[in-house]
C-alpha cells in the first residue's frame, strides 16, 4: 500500500492511495463549487497519466460523497470519455443503495466499454 | 397535506449550502422519505445555482427568492430572480432547453443524451449545462418558467415526493 494523499476544495476531500494494481481515489463530503472542474480536472488528468504510465486500474469511488452538484459531473465524464479512447482501465464505483447515487452513477453507464475496461460499477 | 416555506438569500454562492441545509430540514419536517429529500433538494440547488449564476442583481434588495410547495405529494419549487435585457441569451437558452426535455418521453433519454455531448467537450470548457437535464430525470420534475412584467425571472420544478 502507497501513501495517502489528500486533496481539499471547500466541503469536498479526495484521498488518492496507489496499491500494487490501483490508483484509487476516494471521494468523501460535498462538491458544491462554482466551477469544481479547477480543483477536480487537474488531479483527474494527472492520475489518468499516472495510470497509463504504470499500467495499473484508476479507481474513482464516490459511495461516501453525500452530494455533488451538476458541474462536478461534467470533468468526470469528460475523463471517461477520454479513457474510453484510450487504453487506461477505470472504475467508478458508486453506493446503489442511495438513489441519489444510483440514479446519478449508472447514467455513466454509457461510457462503459464491453470488456469491462472502462466500468461503472454500483456495490451494495 | 399542505404546506409551504419560504426563504430569501443573498446571491452569493457560499449561501447556497446553508439554503440546501434549511430545505433538507424544512422537507424532514414534512414527513418526506429520505431518497425524496435527497432528489428535491439536488432539484432546489440546481435552480437556486442556476439564479445566482445567470440572475442580474443590480441593488443590495436585489436577492433570489426560494419558495417551497407541499399539496399533498406534489412538491412545487419556485426560485425567483431578477433579471435585465442583458440576460435575454440566457432566457432563450433556459426556453430551448425546457423545450428539448420536454421532447424526450422519457428524461433519462435526454440526460445521457446531454452526458454524450458535455463528455467530449474540451477539459477546460467550464460550463457544464446538465442541471436542468439532471432536475428532469434525477428530480423527476416538470419545469416552467416565466418573467414578470417587472422583470423577475421564475422558474419552477413539480416533482413527486
Amino acid at each position: 500500500m502507497g501513501k495517502k494523499k489528500s486533496f481539499i476544495s471547500n466541503l469536498l476531500k479526495v484521498e488518492v492511495q496507489e496499491t500494487f494494481d490501483s490508483i484509487i481515489t476516494n471521494w468523501t463530503g460535498k462538491s458544491v463549487d462554482r466551477n469544481p472542474g479547477k480543483f477536480i480536472t487537474p488531479i483527474l488528468v494527472d492520475l489518468l497519466e499516472r495510470s497509463n504510465e504504470v499500467k495499473k486500474r484508476f479507481v474513482l469511488d464516490f459511495q461516501k460523497l453525500d452530494y455533488m452538484n451538476s458541474s462536478t459531473i461534467t470533468p468526470i465524464i469528460k475523463i471517461l470519455e477520454r479513457a474510453k479512447k484510450g487504453k487506461i482501465q477505470i472504475t467508478v464505483i458508486y453506493n446503489k443503495l442511495l438513489k441519489w447515487q444510483d440514479l446519478s452513477f449508472s447514467a455513466l453507464k454509457i461510457f462503459q466499454t464491453k470488456d469491462k475496461r472502462v466500468e461503472i460499477r454500483g456495490l451494495k | 397535506m399542505k404546506s409551504s416555506i419560504k426563504f430569501i438569500m443573498k446571491p452569493k454562492w457560499d449561501e447556497i449550502e446553508k439554503i440546501r441545509n434549511k430545505s433538507s430540514n424544512f422537507l424532514v419536517s414534512q414527513g418526506i422519505p429520505n431518497d425524496c429529500i435527497q432528489a428535491l433538494t439536488m432539484v432546489i440547488s440546481e435552480l437556486v445555482e442556476n439564479s445566482v449564476k445567470y440572475g442580474k442583481f443590480l441593488s443590495p434588495q436585489h436577492t433570489v427568492i426560494i419558495n417551497i410547495h407541499i399539496n399533498e405529494n406534489i412538491v412545487t419549487t419556485e426560485v425567483i430572480n431578477p433579471v435585465d435585457d442583458s440576460v435575454f441569451k440566457h432566457l432563450k437558452k433556459l426556453d430551448k432547453t425546457i423545450q428539448w426535455i420536454r421532447g424526450f418521453q422519457n428524461p433519462f433519454e435526454a440526460y445521457t443524451e446531454r452526458l454524450r455531448v458535455v463528455s467530449k467537450k474540451p477539459l477546460k470548457d467550464e460550463d457544464s449545462g446538465l442541471g436542468l437535464v439532471r432536475i428532469a430525470y434525477e428530480g423527476k420534475a416538470i419545469l416552467d418558467f416565466f418573467v414578470s412584467e417587472d422583470n423577475f425571472l421564475n422558474v419552477s420544478a413539480l416533482s413527486n415526493s
